[in-house]
């Protein structure tokens, strides 16, 4: 069980992060952890909308959408909630960068 | 005439506005399942349309963010689409009544995503009473761009911005109204909207 690079979703809005095989998770427990550590959550039942620096998704699924364009803002609240969630790794080499489309990288 | 930031409804409004109608524009807001942008691109159209057409087309911004978690919370993930559609239908109607106007308008082309399937339409526009005009309903993506590039509001809804996170994995493209009816009287449809547009901002 992995997730994938961390990845502009299609909107180019944000970094979005898909377990594969897709989990299954207990949202409740870990809603409640992160309200103990005093980070803002919304439970929509299928969904966690947290509030960590960037606001950030969790999806019952395993899927992370954080709301930043900055790869290595996402991926440190990715490991914030991975630390929290107990989320698999994400699998490309340390320091990688992930693929963004060429006309978003500055000249 | 709903606003969501995309491509077709500033080509929708366009048309509507050159054809002379007064038009009220409506945007249902979707944070926290999106983010700031697409607001920002209503704006950046409405400028270019208010600039083309020299009046003013008056916008209400209205939170949305908050009836998709009700729906979230206490209905059937798989109806996700078409159940949002039908309170964004709601809003926007409580809006027209209070503006006086006559009917709704979108963007909406046939068949182009999941809540534009002609059951869904179906079924999501059950919920008002107003006649609903879609002046691009019959137009592929490609001709809705041509006219979007001519008349510049294209490279505004083209810019980065975060895509619908409420949208469920695998969201129904057929629905049934009574199976719709069933889920939604697990909620207080007029307390949300009630909610919602009493919350509305104008710009």
């Amino acid at each position: 069980m992995t997730y994938s690079t961390l990845k502009l979703c299609s909107g180019r809005g944000a970094f979005e992060a898909t377990p594969w095989p897709r989990l299954q998770l207990d949202l409740a427990p870990i809603a409640a952890t992160l309200v103990a550590k005093g980070v803002p959550v919304t439970d929509a039942r299928v969904m966690l909308i947290i509030g960590f620096a960037r606001e950030t998704t969790l999806s019952q699924d395993g899927r992370v959408l954080i709301k930043t364009q900055d790869v290595e803002e996402a991926r440190r609240i990715f490991e914030e909630l991975r630390g929290v969630a107990g989320l698999p790794e994400i699998t490309d080499a340390p320091g990688a960068a992930p693929r963004i489309p060429e006309r978003l990288i500055p000249p | 005439m709903l606003m969501s930031g995309g491509i077709d409804s500033p080509v929708s409004l366009y048309y509507l506005l050159r054809q002379g109608h007064d038009m009220v524009a409506v945007h249902l807001d979707n944070r926290p399942f999106t983010d700031d942008s697409p607001l920002e691109k209503i704006v950046d159209h409405l400028t270019v349309l208010n600039g083309r057409f020299g009046r003013k087309t008056p916008l209400y911004v209205l939170p949305h963010g908050p009836t998709q978690i009700t729906l979230m919370r206490n209905t059937d993930r798989h109806f996700g689409c078409v159940m949002c559609r039908r309170f964004m239908w709601r809003s926007a109607e409580k809006i027209a009544e209070r503006e006086g106007a006559t009917f709704l308008a979108t963007g909406e082309s046939l068949g182009q995503v999941a809540s534009q399937t002609l059951s869904n339409m179906r079924t999501a526009t059950a919920s008002v009473q107003l006649p609903i005009v879609r002046p691009l309903i019959g137009l592929d993506k490609q001709e809705i761009e041509a006219v979007a590039k001519s008349i510049g509001t294209y490279e505004i809804s083209t810019r980065p911005g975060l895509c619908c996170q409420a949208v469920p994995d695998r969201p129904a493209t057929k629905s049934n109204l009574l199976q719709i009816l069933r889920e939604e009287e697990r909620i207080d449809v007029d307390a949300v909207i009630d909610d919602c547009v009493r919350r509305a901002v104008v710009m």
